[in-house]
């Protein structure tokens, strides 16, 4: 006994000496704060920070390799402890979370076969990248919900993933595990400047949209008789509703696959339903918006592309402030459209609910007179955007007139040009006239050009030489008549002396690499455009006052950056996307040149660096669609169409104020008529 | 020769995992994925290779000069957790990428009872110091092959449609009862084999 419990002692003893000497002997210094950082971290090792686990993000964050806040997991409160171990001041990250675009689930889809394998979904993907004909669709076998560590994702019964929000932490374990690219992490950042690009569901009439309202989903929420909400999801993407449910041309009705079966479904009428709704409550409903920050901007121009571009940005959290040379904001739809077609207290409402976001806006200050772009930066604005729009750009003011009615030299509109012509007045047109974006009728413009004078024509368009009418594929036939082309190119700039112009700048419209060889110099005189509108070379003034009488000034117009300048410091910036900017010929166009803005502003606050959206939906792109709509039964268009027109049993209504709009039961009963279509799905029950 | 019918034998026919049903825990735990089951594979041959040389020392050096044989069990079991803490240290200090591998595992073996079993196991069977060692990287190999094979099974079983009272644990052991029956069959090969090597 006695002996036994001594051994055990002696044994025991031994070993914990040797330990004791081996832990001093095989010391390894380890870092406190590693260990600290452990603990303060989630312990969850879901990878959203790119490390393989919590020890070595937190190994990561000890070295200095990594910030205080890069765990998505846990939030600002973790990141605030983590800062706290590591001496750092945190900065609150935006939090993201999952989301699918996925509406049709496996067994409301179109099969190409029925799928009886292992329940995984890369299993899934490796037969012919899975039992959907889309090739976008969700195989709904749950992958995602295996790899989400935090439990915020769950199969629902129509097969697709629903994300519990109050959960989900955005740390991007379901994006990595989901082998279509279905799920995405999302920011309201990121929301509410997207775009849809061609690799995603969305409906032919939202990529019909100018600005890509999400309209099969209002659709639903009106079935729903959820109003507001619906509301909110045309606010996401359109801050002027109602205006455009009075005004809009509505391409997207174009494009409505119930167009194969009976008519459209009213989509414009339904959108205005919602936002009349609106207007009714007398209270605006609110779209949601970032957290503020100091960044003050000015918006030069109070129309829709102005408006739309403070709005964006205040739902960004900018401090934007609109200056409008105007006694009241709206532009165009104020002072040009006609009070018949959308009345005034409709627009009032709709400028209302954009400036409650959080904008100031001042009117009655006209820049070069009350302001500039100078003055402007050094009152303490970050940024000035100059959204002149639409408005006849050939006026420009000189410093010393306080009118607007000095012509840029040399400039002429296409329509006075070709009036003047069958007038048979006399026109003095230079020796070398450019043509810019003259369509169809630049070629017969470029000949009668020719006739009075002109020794050399240069006709510039922004669509490539393919899409260009046949007559302009000859260039030699036409060189002999001393016509040139220039295709997928701009103009970018002008140049002149007193009354004279001298040179124009050409710039190719594709502006990837080496930006400094895309631009030409061309000795021209004379400039004729299709309408008045250059709103990328807006506020041209003479620089500069002529010392003497007679004098001739040397004027230019501004030259513009494509990419913010290195190094910091002042640069004028315009779109980087040439030809792709608004038209101004429909107010939807300019809400969607106005988010652009917008978007590319926060990208220069933030990234440093201006980039277009790769594979963007437009109309030329090639998307999958359907050109049948099977198992459909029609049903009759609730509100008359222009069409109606000449029936008889119908009212066609010409004036939207006579036209009441659709009444609630009508609205509701509409609404039923749409197919919800995704990018070949559509409800083949309706 | 009589080592390969050793090495056979512990390998396959008496596998410490599915026919002593020694260190179920580790079998069951740390069979859910294949790379947790190969790093635990590596960690158990290492320790139990370790803990037997020792072990077999103190059994024949301390014990039985001593006239302490029926304090086996627990003497065992405190120089198995002593070594394997000494170990943990030594990797950490000059071998760092093992120990990075093994590390999470090393501590599992503590008190692992296929480790203690096999020491007990060397010495019950009267065999040698070679012997010893053999038997217990052979048995080690054995943990590690139903391992990583009860793994494969199971990564397979994630992805099938298992019924809802028999997903997780209940399957796995459903899986372990089915693999030992498989390995019953190699029962008797090693007495064939000894006869064929005798003649």
């Amino acid at each position: 006994m006695l002996s036994a419990a001594l051994f055990l002692l002696v044994l025991g003893l031994v070993a914990s000496v040797a330990l004791a000497i081996a832990s001093r002997a095989f010391y390894v210094w380890e870092d406190p704060k590693v260990l600290a950082v452990t603990d303060a971290l989630p312990g969850a090792n879901c990878g959203g920070c790119g490390n393989p686990g919590c020890a070595s993000a937190a190994e990561a964050i000890a070295a200095g390799l990594a910030s205080a806040n890069i765990c998505v997991a846990g939030g600002f409160e973790v990141a605030q402890a983590v800062g706290e171990i590591m001496g750092q001041r945190v900065e609150e990250r935006e939090p993201e979370f999952s989301w699918t675009s996925c509406s049709y689930g496996v067994g409301n889809a179109e099969p190409i076969f029925s799928y009886n394998g292992a329940s995984d979904c890369h299993a899934a993907v490796m037969l012919y990248g899975g039992s959907k004909l889309c090739p976008v669709g969700c195989i709904g076998l749950g992958s995602c919900v295996k790899a989400c560590q935090f439990g915020a994702l769950a199969i629902g019964d129509d097969n697709l993933p629903v994300v519990d929000y109050s959960r989900c932490v955005g740390c991007g374990a379901c994006v990595d595990a989901c082998p279509k690219n279905i799920v995405a992490l999302v920011s309201q950042t990121r929301r509410i400047i997207s775009e849809y690009v061609t690799d995603e569901c969305t409906a032919p009439c939202q990529r019909a949209c100018p600005t890509g309202i999400h309209i099969p989903g209002y659709i639903r929420e009106i079935r729903n008789g959820n109003y507001e909400e619906a509301v909110r999801i045309i606010k996401e993407k359109c801050p002027l509703p109602l205006v455009c449910g009075y005004i809009c041309p509505a391409p997207c009705e174009l494009s409505c696959r119930r167009n194969f079966v009976d008519e459209a479904v009213a989509i414009d009428p339904l959108k205005r339903f919602v936002a009349d709704h609106e207007m009714t409550t007398g209270k605006h409903i609110d779209p949601y918006k970032c957290t503020d920050n100091e960044i003050k901007i000015a918006l030069v121009g109070g129309g829709s592309e102005g408006l739309t571009a403070a709005y964006y940005l205040a739902r960004l959290g900018y401090q934007p402030t609109i200056l409008e040379a105007k006694p009241e904001l709206g532009g165009i739809l104020r002072y040009v459209i006609a009070e018949d077609r959308l009345p005034r207290n409709v627009l009032d409402h709709d400028i209302q609910g954009i400036l409650e976001m959080g904008i100031e806006a001042n009117t009655n200050v006209a820049m070069g007179r009350d302001f500039d772009v100078c003055s402007l930066l050094k009152d303490g604005y970050d940024a000035v955007v100059v959204t002149s729009g639409g408005f006849d750009s050939r006026k420009i003011l000189k410093p010393e007139q306080e009118r607007y009615d000095a012509a840029i030299p040399g400039l002429f509109i296409m329509l006075d040009l070709l009036t003047a012509f069958s007038q048979r007045e006399e026109i003095h047109l230079g020796k070398h006239a450019v043509i810019a974006n003259g369509g169809l009728k630049a070629l017969e413009l470029a000949r009668k050009c020719r006739d009075m004078g002109a020794e050399i024509v240069t006709i510039v368009s922004d669509q490539p030489l393919s899409t260009l009418p046949v007559d302009f594929h000859d260039t030699k036939v036409l060189a002999e008549e001393g016509i040139e082309v220039r295709a997928s190119a701009t103009v970018a700039a002008m140049r002149g002396i007193g009354e004279r112009m001298d040179r124009i700048a050409l710039e190719d419209k594709d502006l990837t690499g080496d930006i400094s060889k895309k631009r030409t110099i061309i000795d021209a005189d004379t400039l004729i455009v299709p309408a008045g509108r250059l709103p990328e070379m807006a506020f041209v003034h003479a620089a500069g006052k002529p010392e003497t009488e007679g004098e001739r000034v040397r004027w230019q117009t501004i030259e513009t950056f494509r990419t913010f300048p290195k190094g910091g410091g002042y640069g004028i910036l315009s779109s980087p996307e040439p030809g792709r900017i608004s038209d101004s010929s429909a107010v939807v166009k300019s809400i969607l040149s106005g988010r652009r803005l917008a978007r590319a502003i926060h990208q220069n606050f933030t990234d440093g660096t201006i980039t277009p959206i790769p594979n963007l939906v437009w109309e030329a792109a090639d998307i999958l669609d359907v050109t049948e709509v099977n198992g459909v039964n029609p049903s009759e268009r609730q509100c008359p169409t222009v069409s109606d027109v000449e029936g008889d049993s119908k009212t066609a209504w010409i004036f939207p104020e006579e036209y009441p709009g659709l009444d609630e039961p009508a609205a509701r009963q509409e609404a039923e008529r749409c197919l919800q279509c995704g990018l070949i799905c559509y409800d083949k029950n309706t | 020769m009589e080592y390969i019918v050793l090495v056979i034998s512990a390998v396959l026919i008496k596998n410490i995992l599915l026919a002593e049903y020694l260190g179920n825990c580790p079998f069951l735990g740390t069979s859910k994925r294949m790379d947790t089951a190969v790093g635990m594979g590596l960690a158990v041959i290492f320790v139990m290779t370790i803990a037997t040389a020792v072990t077999y020392v103190v059994q024949h050096m301390v014990l039985v000069p001593l006239n302490l044989g029926y304090l086996q069990t627990i003497a065992f079991i405190l120089v198995i957790a002593a070594l394997v803490q000494f170990v943990e240290m030594f990797l950490r200090k000059f071998a760092p990428p093992l120990y990075v591998a093994l590390g999470i595992f090393l501590p599992l073996i503590t008190t692992n009872c296929a480790v203690l079993g096999t020491a007990i196991l060397c010495i019950r069977r009267d065999m040698n110091f070679p012997e010893a060692v053999v038997f217990a990287i052979a048995s080690a190999s054995g943990f590690t092959l139903a391992l990583i094979l009860l793994a494969g099974i199971r990564e397979r079983l994630e992805i099938s449609n298992v019924p809802r009272a028999l997903r997780g644990t209940a399957i796995g052991l459903i899986m372990a009862g089915l693999m030992s029956l498989a390995f019953f069959g190699f029962v008797g090969v090693d007495g064939s084999l000894k006869e064929f090597i005798q003649n």
